[in-house]
């Protein structure tokens, strides 16, 4: 099976709502949980909070340019 | 023809059903529509009754809709229709996936085509349009004849770009040198053909500086550079090869003909660059415009081969272009900058050759924003218009030294000084404004209430000055994007409804990631934009947005600044002293003359 994760062309972004205190808790928890799904090239796009909590939007790049991509390589499977 | 029997199980919704009911007729199948609100038993009795071949339902509710439609593939199994004929469901709570799951035919998810539905009925598999033919390449220029309407502003223009030219005979530099042997020199078909360029080569490497020199003689690359594999271009090759002939080109500008929209793309990386075209063009870009790295305009010459480059801006090189040119659709506009630095004439003969459509030239943002040497600015610049005549390269004219907080009265002084100058020498350039919240208009508050009237006062200007294109940019509201994708897609929607009220002739406009500095630009990013300004270009048709009576008075002022301006330029006799004095723009406004490439300006013996 392919990877799906391989044939991201660059970024996979995360948007959500965090209930939370402030927005620099909000970034923490969405920083977080992209470490927590094993990306490590990962940062916040945007936040906004506001009373209740944060709509946040965060990025993990699969590929930075000049990277080897998957989605150019030719289709390869894991059983 | 076939019975076709369509039924909402729904309460209400049944207007999606009604829709295909209608193309499933115009194909020559007979219908029969039942009510909404019906029960899934009721629904079973009276396909019975009609002796259907083809049944199609429809859910619009989300709720329960699991529970429903299990039940109701249940009774279709249990009477036995499930064998005699062909089940499909569709409506906006359904989804393929889901719909196989259950056991249908076939699902109908939003977004559905009748044809599609059709082609179930008639057992076809379904082939998604691509609308290739239903763009071709426009020429932005055409019906302009670039006559200076404004008599005193006619009247300065002429003598400024009089002595200007008389300054220019016989002056030359090492970008001028470099871009006559690239003009003389170098035959692209002979490249494309890998036939020896030792001659082109010897002779080229003696102008570079040493980056292009040492890559020339010791093979060095650029620290930020790699050569792409020879396997990593064999893979991208094979990908372009599947990908041919399922690439859909959109057109994006509903029932307008103007503006053609364009977006930049400058990964660092030329098969990154190639998807983010292939995307933009996919989802409805006029054209893309090729973003080098700043690096590459304080370069004296290029490097060759097939690199990418790790930072932003993606490396021109013969190979690099000529591979992303190949992939550009044939209907797709291709503009390379050549505006702001030491390869700008080279640039515009290198991007000839291989294929270009528009070039960008402003000796002004060179000099004054860029970084580059006003003389040497002014000699390049004035050589770079004239090879894209030559090559027949139009080339806007841009205004970033806005930007940079010059007012924008200064920076179209600067504009039309340039576009006139080409002109003169039967070039075709391009107007380009900047629709932004400039830095001038932040400091004078003349933006407070709404984005309308400076940048509508902005193109009134120009058309009360010249009649030449207009392609504001770049991009389109810049400044008034935040990190916010909605927020971002909105501002550019606006800014593009705005542009396409003014009729204008085509616009630049940014992605969603356009304030966020954190990494590289997206291609969802760039989706978000085309998708939005569709959706703008759809809302108002033909319909226009009206600017406030403040939107003259503010081109009227333009008009009397520009004016006075040209007179200081006219007064100071030579257009690089004005720059250097900085009539069209000064160091208290935020722009400094540039240093590279200073003193590299000499004489050729005539």
């Amino acid at each position: 099976m392919v990877d799906p994760l391989g044939q991201v062309l660059d970024a996979l972004d995360v948007e959500t709502f965090f209930v939370c205190e402030n927005e620099a808790e909000g970034r923490s928890y969405m920083l977080s949980l992209l470490k927590k799904w094993g990306f490590s090239d990962v940062d916040i796009v945007f936040a906004q909070h506001e009373g209740l909590g944060v709509r946040v939007r965060g990025r993990a790049y699969v590929y930075r340019p000049a990277d080897r991509y998957q989605w150019l390589a030719p289709r390869e499977t894991t059983p | 023809m076939k019975k076709v029997l369509l039924a909402p199980i729904d309460p209400v919704h049944d207007i999606g059903l009604k829709m295909m009911a209608r193309a499933i007729e115009d194909a020559g199948h007979q219908i029969r529509l039942l009510q909404p609100d019906l029960s899934p038993e009721e629904i079973i009795e009276q396909v019975i009754r009609y002796d259907a071949d083809v049944l199609l339902v429809s859910r619009t509710l989300g709720y329960g809709v699991a529970e429903i439609l299990a039940r109701f593939i249940d009774l279709a199994d249990a009477s036995g229709l499930r064998e005699q004929m062909k089940i499909g469901i569709g409506g906006m709570a359904i989804r393929p996936e889901f719909a196989a799951e259950l056991g249908f035919d076939a699902g109908f998810g939003p977004g559905t085509q009748a044809a599609e539905v059709v082609c179930f009925i008639e057992g076809r598999e379904y082939c998604q349009p691509l609308g290739k033919n239903s763009k071709t390449k426009t020429d932005m220029t055409v019906g302009y004849d670039y006559q200076i309407i404004h008599p005193g502003i006619a009247a300065k223009l002429g003598s400024i770009t009089e002595r200007l030219l008389h300054w220019l005979k016989g002056k030359t530099s090492p970008g001028v040198k470099r871009a006559r042997i690239r003009h003389e020199l170098w035959d692209v078909d002979r490249w494309r053909a890998r036939q020896d360029m030792d001659m082109f080569t010897a002779e080229y490497s003696r102008e570079c500086g040493d980056i292009p020199r040492k890559f020339f003689t010791e093979g060095e690359l650029h620290p930020k550079t790699r050569r792409l594999t020879v396997n990593e271009v064999r893979n991208f090759e094979t990908y372009l090869r599947s990908l041919s002939g399922r690439m859909p080109v959109k057109n994006l500008r509903h029932t307008r003909k103007k503006p053609l929209v364009f977006n930049q793309y400058g990964t660092g990386c030329p098969f990154m660059d190639i998807g983010h075209i292939l995307a933009s063009q996919a989802w409805g870009a006029d054209g893309v415009i090729h973003f080098d790295p700043s690096w590459g305009a304080r370069t004296e010459g290029f490097l060759e081969g097939f690199l990418t480059h790790q930072e932003d801006g993606t490396v021109i090189t013969p190979a690099n272009l000529n591979r992303i040119h190949s992939a550009i659709d044939p209907s797709t506009l291709w503009q390379v900058r050549a505006h702001r630095g030491l390869n700008t004439p080279e640039t515009v003969v290198l991007a000839g050759k291989i294929g270009a459509d528009l070039t960008k030239i402003n000796i002004c943002y060179g000099a004054l924003g860029a970084g580059t040497d006003p003389e040497r600015m002014t000699v390049d610049g004035y050589h770079s218009m004239l090879f894209a005549r030559q090559y027949n390269l139009p080339f806007d004219v841009v205004t970033n030294e806005e930007l940079a907080g010059v007012p924008a009265y200064k920076a179209f002084a600067g504009m039309l000084i340039v576009a006139s100058l080409g002109v003169r020498i039967g070039a075709r350039p391009i107007l380009q404004p900047l629709f932004a919240y400039s830095p001038e208009a932040m400091l004078r508050g003349i933006m407070e209430d709404n984005y309308i009237d400076y940048n509508a006062a902005k193109v009134f200007a120009l058309r009360a000055i010249m009649n030449a294109p207009v392609w504001p940019g770049a991009p389109i509201g810049f400044l008034t994007h935040t990190e916010d994708r909605i927020q971002s897609a909105m501002t550019t929607a606006l800014h593009a409804a705005l542009a396409s009220s003014l009729n204008v002739d085509a616009i630049s406009i940014a992605s969603t990631d356009e304030a966020y500095s954190g990494g590289p630009i997206t291609v969802p990013a760039k989706i978000d934009t085309l998708r939005a300004v569709a959706e703008s270009f759809r809302f108002f048709g033909h319909a226009e947005i009206a600017p406030t009576q403040a939107a003259n008075s503010m081109a009227d002022e333009l008009l009397s600044g520009i004016e006075v301006v040209l007179a200081e330029v006219e007064s100071k006799g030579n257009f690089v002293d004005a720059l250097l004095a900085g009539c069209l723009g000064s160091r208290s406004d935020g722009a400094y003359p540039g240093r590279t490439g200073k003193d590299t300006v000499s004489t050729e013996k005539l």
